[in-house]
């Protein structure tokens, strides 16, 4: 036992000792230590699915467009593009002189290949959505990519921005469903050192990037699993930047004069939702559908009603202690110009409520305080359920459980396994009410795709909303080339699910984010989103001198 | 011959339960609900044809087994399939060539996956094992040869209330003492020391594991104590025992020749059970201080819903625990011959 100890001892000591000789020796480099609680799932960039993993390959990757922190896009691989008189064919300029971080030059000819990967590797789970449009991809010897799509879009910068440029020279001998990718060998303005899964990722500058060198040496991502942790690896000095806390652990963080706390839409803005079963009986999918839902969720009046039964404030205070912001649409307040900020959300009012279910016909016949509907036959108790992986839906089930009681609605709540929450959710409809949410692609196209009437047999369509018009202009919007015409369409979009209460929005959640100002500074804070780790950030940040 | 036989009668029941357990396995995880492609669904980026795809890769196009489609939704079959071509025969063929399946998640070979995570459960649990059934089984005789003195129950006070503390939130009160003496609380290693000359690299590693190591010696040592100390206990109540004594022999011969042997057999039995789950890792622990280890595997598997990972975790908990049964049930019967005649 004691010679166990002493060795242990004797290590440690081992250990101290060089990593004080290594702090006091010449030019170290600069490593910022990032901490986050996930890991990318792949290296594989048509493979992967996370967030973490998008934000890995910003750093180490070029694509076409680059997203900005204000939400729009700046052309990154290419110096100039032209677009057709038809808005067909976008013919693209590279930049020359691009080199992968192996050496080897980057051309239209790995763009080219990279974009037909993408679309015809049939197994990768998003790709096939980002290149449904093209029809002809080519390499003009000029070093120009030609891209003739199949009908005019307005938002192809937001169909190459996740479009990352792979080198030829490497997938073209490896199978694009397999190959782990572990390497990364990309053009971005950091390159692969090691990565471990679940355990680090760790990035190098690439000197020779063509927008500028990035100031830190290092970047380490390193994976936390308990966010207890995080906290304290930052406020020890552990890590240099969390990008991610418990609400609970903000005031704390704040009174730490070396800790920087920021908050901000996310880079990918999330909406939380009231999903309200509405399908109509002839909409139900004749194959899956079991279309179980309430009928008195069907009624506009009921759904008004809730809505004014809502108290948004207070659920924001009490489920996110403040960081988030009452929401109206599935478009949210992140998408910077589509998000409609003229509607005016319907103000908590619980006499409203009352009065709006009262007149419509919701009468508490028998006494026991839950209200029946106008033929007496069902009183609105409904079920709500949420995925059970989920921290908040919890605290929010029970506020509205609270709140629509005030106004005689009575809810069974259950937590459900997320997979069995996609099998009673859609295309079966076998649920009244689900608490779930979304993560926005920086165009509003997808989420408006949501409440459309095709999509209600896909299982994409949760509510089984459907109105024609909406339908329509969901058409022209995705055709519009315009953009302040394509911005009214879709403002108009919002306000037509708004009045018809599809969803109840209770809010968009913020990231809060925290860095040790005492070591680095140059973060990008003055934008619409906060994501210190993006690459547009980490590419500035410097060391306080 | 009689020895032979116990050995043969061991082995065999092992094998048996594992192969119940192969079953179970394959079963249970097809009862859950769960499936890579249906996950995706609810996103609209995900079309028709790449779900397709993802199922095909799972082998989950497959009907689980002949007559069933699926088990959950109940989904009744064509029974007369080729059994080789249902899900179930193809798992134990691929068993049977050492493949584990592919992660829903990461989309990496389990079998790759759990070869990396073992070795760090083994590393940090094999440590935490040795070190706590040291200081537990030395901390047993002492409190037992000084039994009903105060240092007595002040080590059973101390023990039973080391070994009821809940691991997590001891975890957590270490992690939070430890970052502020400087001790690292995340990960096996400092990551980007790759690099660095070997002797740092361990004392890195050593470093790291100090504050798993110490949660998992004060909740699991107080358990070896208390065993040890009942278990000396009934041995120096003996008559041989009274006799050793009035032969004259010192407190430590009594001890080391003529009651440790006997007093051991329980510990022996827990040391066995307990090396069987030192493969499951401390899940809790390892969660807490982002241990990169098998139990983390199951804690990640379990939040991502992966499950070909945890059913190749399971699977491996399973042998080891099996496997560790039967080393005890076989050095039993090298303690105490009698076990054999039974």
């Amino acid at each position: 036992m004691k010679l166990t100890v002493k060795f242990v001892v004797l290590l440690t000591i081992a250990a101290l000792a060089l990593s004080a000789c290594g702090a006091l020796g010449q030019s170290q480099p600069v490593v910022m230590r990032i901490g986050w609680a996930g890991s990318p799932d792949t290296l594989n960039p048509g493979a992967a699915v996370l967030t973490e993993a998008y934000t890995i390959f910003a750093l180490v990757y070029d694509a076409m467009y680059q997203l900005q922190l204000d939400g729009t896009f700046k052309l990154n691989l290419a110096e100039s593009v032209s677009v057709s008189d038809d808005g067909l064919v976008y013919t693209y300029k590279i930049r020359d002189g691009v080199k992968f971080h192996d050496g080897q030059p980057l051309t239209a000819e790995d763009v080219v290949f990279s974009y037909l990967l993408y679309q015809n590797t049939e197994g990768y789970p998003w790709m096939g959505n980002y290149t449904t449009y093209f029809e002809k991809i080519e390499a003009t010897p000029n070093n120009e990519v030609v891209i003739t799509l199949s009908e005019p879009i307005p938002n192809i910068d937001a169909q190459l921005v996740f479009l990352y440029v792979l080198p030829k020279h490497i997938w073209e001998n490896e199978d694009p469903l397999e190959f782990e990718n572990v390497a990364a060998v990309g053009s971005g303005p950091f390159k692969m050192v090691e990565y471990k899964p679940n355990e680090f990722v760790h990035l190098a500058k690439n000197p020779d990037y063509f927008g500028g060198a990035p100031k830190v040496d290092e970047v380490i991502f390193q994976t936390f699993e308990s966010q207890d942790a995080l906290v304290q690896a930052i406020k020890t000095g552990q890590v240099d930047m969390i990008t991610e806390m418990p609400a609970t652990a903000v005031e704390t963080l704040k009174q730490d004069p070396n800790i920087e706390v920021v908050t901000g839409a996310p880079f990918a803005p999330s909406v939380t939702d009231v999903i309200i079963n509405q399908v109509l009986p002839e909409n139900c999918p004749p194959e899956d559908g079991l279309c179980t839902g309430h009928p008195a969720l069907l009624d506009r009046n009921v759904r008004l009603a809730l809505a004014h039964a809502t108290d948004k404030q207070k659920i924001i205070d009490v489920v996110l202690l403040g960081y988030g912001t009452p929401g109206t649409t599935l478009i949210p307040d992140g998408l910077g110009i589509w998000y409609n900020s003229s509607i005016k959300d319907y103000p908590y009012d619980v006499a409203k409520a009352n009065q709006i279910l009262d007149d419509a016909g919701y009468k508490d016949v028998n006494g026991d305080g839950i209200r029946e509907t106008p033929d007496g036959s069902r009183s609105l108790t409904f079920r709500i359920n949420w995925p059970s992986d989920s921290i908040d839906s919890p605290r929010l089930a029970e506020l509205l459980s609270e709140m629509w009681g005030q106004v005689g609605v009575k809810l069974e709540a259950q937590a459900l396994d997320p997979d069995t929450l996609t099998s009673v959710c859609c295309p079966a409809f076998d649920f009244d009410i689900i608490i779930w949410g979304w993560g926005s692609d920086p165009d509003p196209n997808l989420l408006l795709s949501v409440m459309t009437t095709d999509e209600i047999p896909t299982g994409s369509s949760e509510t089984g909303y459907s109105n024609p018009e909406y339908d329509d202009l969901y058409r022209q919007q995705a055709s519009e080339l315009n953009l302040e015409k394509r911005r009214a369409l879709v403002w108009k979009m919002q306000e037509i699910v708004f009045n018809d209460v599809v969803y109840i929005i209770p809010y968009y959640e913020q990231n809060v984010q925290a860095f040790r100002k005492d070591r680095f500074t140059g973060f990008i804070l003055d934008q619409p989103k906060v994501e210190l780790s993006d690459v547009t950030s980490l590419i500035r940040v410097e060391p306080v001198r | 011959m009689n020895r032979y036989r116990y050995l043969l009668q061991k082995t065999g029941w092992a094998l048996l339960t594992i192969l119940f357990v192969l079953v179970l396995n394959f079963f249970l995880f097809r009862i859950l609900p769960g499936d890579p492609a249906r996950a995706l669904t609810r996103d609209p980026r995900m079309k028709a044809e790449a779900r397709e795809i993802l199922r095909v890769r799972f082998g989950l196009d497959k009907p689980v087994i002949n007559c069933f489609e699926t088990l959950t939704p109940l989904k009744l079959g064509d029974c007369r399939v080729n059994p080789l071509d249902t899900q179930f025969f193809i798992y134990i063929k691929n068993l049977l060539q050492g493949e584990l399946g592919i992660s829903y998640k990461t989309n990496r070979p389990v079998a790759d996956i759990l070869a990396e995570r073992l070795w760090n459960t083994v590393l940090l649990i094999g440590a935490g094992q040795i070190l706590s059934i040291v200081v537990g089984v030395a901390f047993g005789v002492f409190a037992a040869w000084k039994a009903r003195t105060a240092i007595d129950y002040g080590a059973l006070i101390t023990g039973l209330v080391a070994w009821s503390l809940p691991t997590f939130w001891l975890g957590i009160i270490l992690l939070f003492w430890g970052s502020t003496q400087g001790f690292p609380i995340g990960g096996k290693a400092t990551p980007g020391t790759g690099a660095y000359p070997l002797l740092y690299q361990i004392g890195d590693v050593a470093n790291h594991m100090i504050l798993p190591t110490l949660t998992y010696i004060i909740v699991y040592m107080g358990e070896y104590m208390l065993v040890m100390r009942s278990s000396l206990l009934d041995v120096l109540a003996e008559d041989y025992i009274l006799t050793a004594k009035a032969k004259g022999l010192s407190a430590f011969q009594i001890l080391k020749d003529h009651a440790m042997k006997n007093a051991m057999l329980p510990i022996v039995t827990l040391i066995a059970i307990n090396l069987g789950f030192t493969v499951a890792g401390a899940v809790q622990i390892e969660a807490v201080f982002s241990w990169p280890g098998l139990g983390g595997a199951i804690f990640e598997a379990v939040e991502s819903r992966d499950y070909p990972l945890l059913q190749g975790t399971f699977l491996l908990i399973a042998v080891s625990v099996i496997l560790a049964n039967l080393i005890a049930d076989l050095t039993y019967s090298y303690l105490d011959p009698r076990v054999q005649t039974e």
